[in-house]
């Protein structure tokens, strides 16, 4: 689904990822975990095609969907609009098939994006992505500034999502347990490379993540 | 050494300034009269938009206050050379309570205001009985100076170029001392240099002020030259020309301005003799020049950001680049090749968050 | 009394022009970020269009559409010297439009000449409360009302609208959705073309236009954009009148030099103001 060789983007003289290689099959939930700085969001901003590579080659197969880090609604738009422009690439731009599954947006439908609290943003930036109807979701920081309990919603809706609809998962965190508690396998991104990658489970154990990513509580901004 | 390359380099400026003012004949000289003011004006423009982020669409604004201040002071009965002294005064006064308020404003809502204050000037210069009206201040008598009173074009083509000379003197002292360091952080990043304790509001209005002088300054020796002044002389696309000007040369740099205000200026003047020659229709001139303006500020905004001067710098760097990869043994990659990934985020950079 | 009330409705229908100039501005802004100094200029270009069609034998309405036409055409065109290249911060692209707009004084005098132009709109007058309005004032606010209701409704109700407000509100993530925001703000600077051709055709016939007439409607319309926010264009439509009508008045009662100074004086208050407030309020945050 998703093909990562040897991936490199640079910001003029800064190297922001340097010869990623990852893949992600039809179906599966692999996390991507790395510190505030090590290349994540630069890296989903390559398979969006926003960011240009400098070498390497991204091969995607089907719908891509980018939830972005820190939500970025279209905060004057209402949530209906920024569900509905979710579509924009394609899938139905009538959002009652989503509030029929995220019953919660459609009882926010007619509020202004900006006006909502984080969590919330956060449920209608997920689900402005699923308005596309992809094939694979990746989302950015999705625990973030989120209570712990919002964030096992949110992680129990995609799994549902996933196990249904085989709507393949993408999770980038900082925060790792939430993300190898959901996914089966996992990558660990460190300044621009890959330095771990693996079942979530062995990962899960590993001390070098034990220390480095695992210390942190769910959901904390680092 | 630095400091010696700069001093051989202002010396050469005025080594050759003063023998083209010297050698030129009288009808050239008048075009050397102009270009001089105007690359006066345009080194203080350039120094704004150059280091403090500025763009002045008014400049022309604060050349007709030093003109009107010398010419006002002169005909009313005041000594010549107190009216040119105080030229740069009055304008750098006038910069200075107008700043205040205005240097408040960033970006687009600034350029705006400065172009408001260009035209609020040149309705109150329209209005006032003391400046003539739009008719115009007639009669200005010739500056004298200790004695020596100034009547051929020559003499003004000296007294020009000596103004420019001062004032590239000026920037380049200051530009080389403590503050202007100041200056060159504040003009790679306002915050950056706030976080390390500039003054960033102070020195903004400095610049603006100091620029409003370099104006003045020129608009005063003009005064004397012309003997005349009118509102007309003074329109906005007079600003539109210092901003052109400074652009193409190379921002923040006397020699971009320099090179900048030559070259334009010429160009404009050499298309506008095109313009009248037989078989043109009369608007030739204001086509010529209007298309030629557009195209250069264009240009340079788009493609040579950095000016003439910098354009050349980078052709340099590059070249001294790819010499030193093709004669080292590790494979490295050219500058050029850098670029397409810093261009394409500038425009969709997220708004929060760090790009990791 | 008459006095007044044919002040007012001059100034209505003055505001009416500023505030058509005011939306222009204002949908390319939000879209882009970039402040148009062109605005004036597609309203010049669609007078001097709008004279030579009519000079050429059209008919009235086809010919004040021909020029709209022409109008928006110059202003996508103006927009892809503004945005097109890759990389351009606002600050330059606003350069570019000024460069654009000086461009346009050249191809101005080159096709139109450089002395003032007009042509006859409605001609006639009716009698309104006393006061005998010239028909080309009862044309220019109904013309006017109507284009900002169907501006409302493109923005709020339509996809392309509502994708375009997106753009504005955040590029990023617009991007994000396979939004083109290159092109989104080329339909921008197309739509303010249009816009800004409208205002040309309706106020060319009370004001004779000339090539340099670009200044005095750029500096009204941004003002009636800065007193509308920068924000939805139909609120330009109240910053517009409230323009038109103080400088009819001062025009009026007052010296009729000093109402573009008004106008631009009003405008740097406001603008000063909101910049102090928001220092005001960064500096409490520190």
């Amino acid at each position: 689904m998703i093909r990562v060789d040897d991936l490199s983007v640079r910001y003029g003289a800064a190297t922001a990822l340097d010869g990623v290689s990852l893949s992600v099959a039809p179906g599966e939930k692999v996390a991507l975990i790395g510190a505030n700085g090590a290349g994540k969001s630069t890296l989903l901003n390559a398979l969006s095609g926003v960011v240009l590579k400098a070498s390497g080659s991204i091969r995607i197969d089907g719908r891509f969907a980018h939830v972005p880090e820190g939500r970025q609604l279209f905060g004057d738009l209402t949530v209906e609009d920024n569900l509905s422009l979710g579509a924009y690439r394609g899938g139905t731009r009538n959002p009652a098939w989503l509030y029929e599954f995220m019953p919660e947006l459609g009882r926010l439908r007619r509020q202004r994006a900006g006006s909502l609290s984080g969590g919330q943003q956060q449920m209608v930036a997920i689900g402005r992505g699923l308005m596309a109807e992809p094939d694979v979701i990746a989302i950015d920081e999705m625990s973030l500034g989120l209570a712990p309990i919002i964030v096992q919603q949110l992680a129990r809706k995609l799994s549902e999502l996933n196990a249904q609809r085989g709507l393949t998962l993408l999770l980038v965190e900082q925060s790792a347990r939430v993300a190898l508690a959901l996914c089966d396998r996992a990558y660990v991104l460190e300044t621009g490379r890959i330095v771990a990658e693996g079942e979530a489970a062995e990962l899960s154990d590993s001390p070098f993540v034990e220390a480095a990513y695992l210390g942190r509580p769910v959901g904390a901004a680092s | 050494m630095r400091k010696d390359a700069g001093t051989v380099y202002i010396v050469a400026i005025a080594v050759s300034s003063f023998a083209l003012a010297a050698l030129l004949d009288d009808s050239s000289l008048s075009v050397y009269v102009l270009l001089t003011l105007t690359a006066t004006v345009t080194i203080g423009v350039s120094l704004l938009m150059g280091h403090a982020g500025q763009v002045s669409l008014g400049h022309g604004a604060f050349y007709a206050c030093g003109a009107y201040a010398a010419g006002i002071l002169a005909t009313q009965g005041f000594p010549t050379w107190l009216g040119l002294l105080l030229a740069p005064v009055a304008a750098a006064a006038v910069a200075t309570s107008v700043g205040v308020p205005l240097l408040i404003l960033r970006g687009h809502h600034l350029a705006f205001a400065t172009l408001a204050f260009h035209l609020i000037s040149l309705s109150l210069i329209s209005e006032l009985a003391i400046t003539g009206g739009d008719v115009g201040l007639q009669g200005i008598p010739r500056l004298s100076i200790a004695g020596v009173t100034l009547t051929s074009v020559r003499s003004y083509a000296y007294l020009s170029c000596a103004a420019l000379l001062l004032i590239v003197v000026i920037t380049r002292n200051i530009l080389a001392s403590r503050p202007g360091r100041a200056l060159r952080a504040l003009s790679s990043s306002e915050v950056a240099a706030a976080s390390s304790g500039v003054p960033v509001g102070h020195y903004k209005l400095a610049v603006f002020a100091l620029s409003a002088g370099f104006a003045g300054l020129a608009g005063g020796v003009y005064a004397f030259y012309l003997g005349y002044l009118a509102p007309g002389s003074f329109p906005v696309m007079l600003s539109i020309e210092y901003i052109v000007m400074a652009a193409v040369g190379g921002l923040g740099k006397v020699s971009g301005a320099l090179i900048g205000s030559s070259v334009v200026f010429l160009l404009v003047h050499g298309l506008s003799r095109v313009g009248t020659l037989n078989g043109m229709p009369s608007t030739a001139p204001i086509i010529l020049s209007y298309a030629v303006y557009a195209v250069l500020l264009v240009g340079a905004v788009l493609f040579l950001p950095e000016g003439l001067v910098g354009g050349v710098a980078a052709l340099g760097a590059r070249r001294r680049a790819r010499a030193l990869a093709a004669t080292s043994e590790q494979k490295e990659r050219a500058p050029s090749e850098l670029q397409p990934a810093a261009v394409a985020s500038e425009r969709v950079a997220p708004k929060h968050g760090s790009l990791s | 009394m008459s006095a007044f009330l044919s002040y007012l409705i001059h100034g209505i229908s003055l505001g009416c022009g500023f505030a058509l100039i005011a939306s222009g501005i204002i949908i390319i802004y939000r879209i882009t970020r970039v402040v148009n100094l062109a605005q004036g200029m597609f309203a010049v270009v669609a007078g001097f269009s709008a004279a030579s069609a009519l000079d050429a034998g059209l008919p009235h309405l086809l010919a004040e559409l021909l020029a709209i036409a022409v109008a928006a055409i110059v202003g996508a065109s103006t927009g892809f010297v503004a945005i097109a290249k890759r990389g351009t911060s606002p600050q330059a692209s606003l350069i570019a439009t000024l460069g654009v707009g000086v461009f346009g004084y050249a191809v101005e005098v080159l096709t139109w000449g450089d002395q003032p132009r007009s042509f006859a709109g409605l001609s006639g007058a009716h009698e309104l409360w006393g006061v005998d309005v010239p028909s080309q004032y009862l044309l220019i606010v109904p013309v006017t009302l109507l284009i900002f209701a169907g501006l409302e409704l493109f923005f709020e109700r339509t996809y392309t609208g509502k994708a375009m407000s997106a753009c504005a509100s955040n590029p990023y993530a617009a991007g994000l959705q396979g939004i083109g925001v290159l092109r989104m703000g080329l339909y921008g600077f197309g739509l303010a073309g249009a816009l800004g051709g409208v205002a040309g055709v309706l106020l060319t016939p009370l004001q004779p236009v000339s090539y340099d007439s670009d200044v005095s409607l750029f500096v009204n319309g941004f003002a009636a954009a800065i007193l509308a926010g920068l924000k939805r264009p139909v609120l330009a439509l109240a910053g517009g009148l409230v323009l038109g009508v103080a400088e009819s008045m001062v025009a009026g009662y007052a010296r009729a030099s000093y109402q573009s100074s008004l106008a631009l004086l009003l405008t740097l208050a406001i603008l000063i103001a909101q910049a102090t407030r928001r220092e005001a309020l960064q500096a409490v945050e520190e």
